[in-house]
């Protein structure tokens, strides 16, 4: 462990101060105090899983080409709006289903959708 | 939120008030219950519903023209709040609209899941066939002289394309939903009144049916179907995906009740397409939510985490283009 305090252990500091403080407020203010928390449980999530670095090997592959995540994504968009690229290329909606369900994991791994395709066994 | 002084409210409808209590305030709305008496002393529960910057955001039906098409549905039999005042400049309230409170449950995640209201899920697909059905007969005359926005399917998807362009984000999902659409949805012209949010979140619902149904301002005149469609988008179903109408029914049982309450004949193909274009929908709505943070306009941790609700459209749509439904 580099440090004594890491990233993650400072947004569970936070996001428990948080819920504190949500049991002091009501309506609105309470409501957003638990929604802070769900923003602070995905920038964990996010920092653990690191969705970006598997998006930009995903997109990579689609555009045979390397580059920056920002690059991939404006590129690929481009050439679908031309229509260079397709529903039909080949691969392409498995690298985007895989992107979009990185990207889900850190979001909302509670979302149905997610369930369903993260244990299709059980859907 | 404004203090809304009862008797100002009791002027603009001829009879006592004794509470005006705000229930609610958006970005752009505000909504106040209010309790009048009847001449006989009987009460009379209203909400006021008003502007609550004291105009109507861009793009959105004029308050008192969505008050108007709400009279014109209520006075057609449909199951929707009666309009007892639309507000008029003088008032001072902005542009709004009274209308009838009435009782109900508003909240999807309730009625849905309480056992309570079983039965009201059981009849509610051929309520909401029926509702759509007879909403979509109405002919458009009815509702000449009101601001409905109308557009042709193609144009209608060009200007959400322009929209999701605005915004400078690169998503290729939404590109690759939007060149699917382009290519398989037909130019038809805006022949119908569309709801345009007929939605679970958008039902008054009681442990016997459906009461009433709300928000009318995203009305529009366009393709029926669209409203078929958006009924069944996976955004709206609560985690109940096994029953795509809403969270409470399945698609055949909607279609056959709205064809045999005369809806017309419902293209199986074209309502699975509105779907898809419902899904890519909801996805520029959170755009527009979390772009309401980032711009500044609206700095709130909740916009911005509502932002991050484009994921579960962009799983949304991928289930949809992979699997062909969801």
């Amino acid at each position: 462990m580099a440090e004594q305090i890491e990233a993650q252990t400072l947004i569970e500091a936070v996001a428990g101060f948080l819920a504190e403080l949500e049991g002091e407020l009501s309506g609105r203010r309470a409501f957003h105090a638990k929604v802070a928390q769900n923003a602070l449980a995905i920038v964990a999530r996010e920092l653990a899983q690191t969705p970006q670095g598997k998006e930009q090997a995903l997109l990579a592959g689609v555009m045979v080409a390397d580059g920056d995540l920002d690059g991939l994504r404006a590129g690929l968009c481009a050439d679908l709006r031309s229509g260079v690229k397709h529903a039909d290329t080949p691969g392409l909606v498995d690298a985007l289903l895989a992107v979009a369900l990185a990207k889900c994991a850190v979001d909302n791994p509670r979302y149905a959708t997610f369930k369903r395709l993260a244990a299709p066994a059980t859907s | 939120m404004a203090v809304v002084d009862p008797q100002a409210v009791a002027a603009l409808i001829d009879a006592p008030v004794t509470r005006v209590e705000a229930l609610s305030g958006g970005a752009s709305s505000a909504t106040y219950a209010v309790d009048a008496l009847h001449r006989d002393g009987a009460p009379w529960p209203l909400i006021l519903q008003c502007a609550a910057t004291g105009s109507v955001p861009e793009g959105g039906l004029p308050r008192a023209d969505q008050a108007r098409l709400q009279q014109l549905a209520f006075a057609a039999g449909l199951p929707v709040a009666e309009v007892v005042r639309v507000l008029e400049p003088g008032d001072g309230l902005g542009e709004g609209f009274i209308m009838a409170r009435l009782p109900g449950e508003a909240l999807a995640s309730k009625w849905l899941k309480l056992p309570d209201y079983a039965p009201a899920r059981a009849v509610l697909t051929r309520q909401c066939a029926e509702v759509l059905a007879r909403l979509h007969q109405l002919p458009v005359s009815a509702a000449a002289g009101l601001a409905l926005p109308t557009a042709s399917t193609a144009d209608a998807l060009a200007r959400m394309f322009a929209n999701y362009r605005r915004f400078g984000v690169d998503s290729p999902v939404f590109d690759l939903a939007f060149a699917w659409l382009k290519e398989r949805v037909s130019d038809r012209p805006a022949t119908t009144i569309v709801h345009g949010d007929f939605r679970s979140g958008n039902f008054l619902v009681a442990p016997d049916g459906l009461v009433a149904v709300l928000d009318w301002e995203l009305a529009h005149l366009g393709d029926g179907h669209e409203d078929l469609g958006w009924l069944c988008c996976n955004s709206w179903r609560f985690g109940v995906w096994q029953k795509p109408v809403g969270g409470f029914g399945q698609r055949e049982e909607l279609y056959a009740a709205y064809e045999a309450a005369g809806g017309g004949p419902v293209d199986r193909d074209r309502a699975a397409l509105w779907e898809v274009w419902g899904t890519l929908k909801w996805g520029m709505a959170c755009l527009q939510l979390g772009d309401d943070h980032v711009s500044g306009r609206l700095k709130s941790v909740e916009r911005a985490a509502i932002g991050r609700r484009v994921s579960e459209v962009e799983l949304d749509l991928m289930h949809l283009l992979k699997f062909g439904g969801i």
